[in-house]
């Protein structure tokens, strides 16, 4: 019996859990380990472990892994890939904060009839599912004329987003309370004075951590683009699928893959230190 | 319940206020109307018969539907999708739920692992087919390592897992990109509850699997079924891992939808309507039934 309860409520790790825990890591990033491979690899033949031919021993050809000096130049289109994706995500980011900060704020003070099915509607975009939303959207947008434009896109972004976008503030503004902007208030300010200087600087680590993930959210979605895109507008998403959609994957294309990877990474880093599991919690937990 | 159910007039003061309550909505509701509700109910009018612009006006009509229904190829469609949908959903939750319980221990390295998880849930679906392709294919690294360890030696001779109805390699990218999601779901949840009602299980006298499935368990239900919600709805509505790794025709409903609006054929764009429609009501009623599966849960447990 006693031994039975120093199991149950022991903090640390049980033999199988971290057996459990390699074995994740190793199903998460293993397989990069052979996509790095690939792409520095000048001939790598079935059924070889490692690379019959690395780009090393063929530098008399090429300073730089032949792969890479692809990837790196115009012809992949990866650089326009890539400004598209941070120019389309950050637009989507700003209008999703201009348009979620006021419903935010008054999903997470006020209460009135009707609310829980206001909140259930605005959860609907991410129960639906995409591939019905992106064709309707395109019939919708070939006939506006704005499929294939920029524009077009960033609209369209905003379906997914704003759902995580209005969660996460409606938790900020939550845990913000409104004592702060009534004492303002009260000694004299301007509702503007009050925004400004009250409730901006406090919401800021909050509308980081949802800007960042509207920003991520974007930057990931693959069939809105596609599908409205046209093929005129590129994403690193839609590049690497057109890059792979045969099935197989050369050293480029592995290259590519890395390269699609890398904004991930960065985002990991950064989102890692602003959102908090809590924060993101609260937007699960009804 | 409430106290704004009050029946008496409100005054101009109460109005005015209500009314900018409301205008605050505005942009929020006006996007999601005119662009998510445009969308849908554009997409049921035309698979109702309704293109004028391709000349078709034969509103109200099921003729597309029927045809599409009356297809067999439709409902093997339609079973792969669900299939790949649930199948992948299912694990990915027992993987993540597993996952979460084993995030909230201490252990060296936490940090850095807690940075490792997410890493798919950063990176576009895309890059987990790469993977799976250079992982799985018959040319790849399994592949590899089974000749290696004598298995086999050719590569035609490996475990077809890409391109085949079975859609094991479809079913992999998305547990390796869901999985970290519902971790993440899962643990924020044991988190906000703490160890406290744990703790006191344990107490009394209940064993590991007596408190994970008593107390744990419906704790983090919440955090389960808006996670797992959301996941088979993407599953179901996915298009570029069944398009690149599925087995071909029959093809999933969004990548048979998908066909049909590239078709030279432009009226069978109308066919891919009711097929993108028939898609909605399928994953609408699935995710009510949940619901209210779980909702049903929920009161019996004393929850409301």
């Amino acid at each position: 019996m006693a031994r039975r309860e120093d199991i149950a409520l022991t903090s640390r790790l049980s033999p199988f859990q971290r057996i459990y825990l390699l074995l994740i890591a190793g199903f998460i990033v293993g397989p990069f380990l052979p996509l790095i491979i690939q792409s520095l690899a000048f001939r790598w033949a079935w059924p070889d472990l490692m690379p019959g031919t690395w780009w090393m021993q063929q530098r008399g050809k090429s300073a730089i892994p032949l792969a890479w000096d692809y990837v790196l130049s115009p012809y992949s289109h990866i650089w326009e890939a890539a400004i598209n994706t941070v120019a389309i995500g950050t637009t989507v980011t700003a209008i999703c904060l201009v348009i979620c900060l006021p419903a935010a704020r008054v999903l997470a003070r006020e209460r009135f009839r009707g609310k829980g099915a206001f909140e259930f509607f605005l959860s609907l975009p991410l129960i639906v599912p995409e591939a019905a939303i992106g064709m309707a959207l395109l019939m919708i947008f070939i006939r506006l004329g704005l499929a294939g434009s920029f524009f077009g896109i960033v609209i369209a972004h905003l379906i997914p987003t704003i759902p995580y976008m209005v969660r996460m503030l409606t938790a900020v503004y939550q845990g913000l309370g409104k004592d702060f902007e009534e004492q303002a208030m009260i000694l004299g300010a301007r509702p503007m004075q009050i925004l400004f200087r009250v409730t901006l600087p406090m919401l800021l680590p909050g509308v980081v951590a949802g800007a960042l993930f509207t920003f991520l959210v974007s930057t990931n979605i693959f069939l809105l683009t596609f599908f409205l895109g046209q093929g005129k507008i590129i994403t690193l998403p839609t590049l690497l699928f057109a890059k792979i959609s045969g099935g197989t994957l050369d050293a480029s294309a592995a290259g590519i893959t890395l390269v699609v990877t890398l904004p991930g990474i960065v985002l990991l880093l950064i989102t890692e230190r602003f959102i908090k599991e809590e924060a993101f919690g609260k937007g699960f937990g009804n | 319940m409430t106290p704004a159910t009050k029946t008496h007039p409100l005054t101009r003061r109460e109005r005015r206020a209500r009314i900018l309550l409301f205008a605050q909505f505005v942009p929020i509701f006006a996007v999601l109307v005119i662009l998510f509700g445009g969308a849908l109910v554009m997409a049921v009018l035309q698979s109702l018969g309704f293109a004028p612009w391709f000349g078709v006006n034969t509103f109200p009509t099921l003729d597309y539907f029927a045809a599409l229904w009356g297809s067999a190829t439709f409902w093997t469609s339609l079973g792969l999708t669900l299939y790949y949908a649930t199948v992948s959903t299912f694990l990915a939750l027992v993987l993540g739920t597993l996952l979460a319980l084993a995030l909230v221990k201490t252990f060296r390295g936490k940090t850095f692992y807690k940075y490792l998880y997410k890493l798919p849930l950063m990176i576009p679906y895309t890059v987990g087919i790469a993977l799976a392709v250079i992982m799985l294919g018959n040319g790849g690294m399994l592949s590899r390592l089974a000749a290696f360890f004598g298995v086999i030696d050719d590569p035609g001779q490996f475990l077809q897992i890409l391109k085949t109805h079975y859609g094991w390699g479809i079913i992999a990218v998305y547990i390796w990109k869901q999985t970290p999601f519902i971790t993440l779901a899962v643990y924020a949840v044991l988190l906000g509850i703490g160890r406290e009602t744990e703790e006191a299980a344990a107490i009394l006298g209940a064993g590991r699997r007596t408190i994970f499935f008593r107390v744990t368990l419906p704790q983090i239900l919440p955090g389960i079924v808006s996670s797992t919600l959301i996941c088979f709805a993407f599953n179901i509505g996915a298009f570029e891992a069944p398009f690149i790794l599925g087995g071909g025709f029959p093809d999933t409903l969004p990548v048979v939808a998908w066909r049909y609006f590239n078709d030279s054929d432009y009226t069978l764009q109308l066919r891919g309507m009711a097929t993108v429609v028939s898609i909605g009501i399928v994953s609408g009623v699935i995710l009510f039934a949940y619901l209210a599966v779980y909702r049903t849960f929920e009161r019996r447990m004393g929850r409301n």
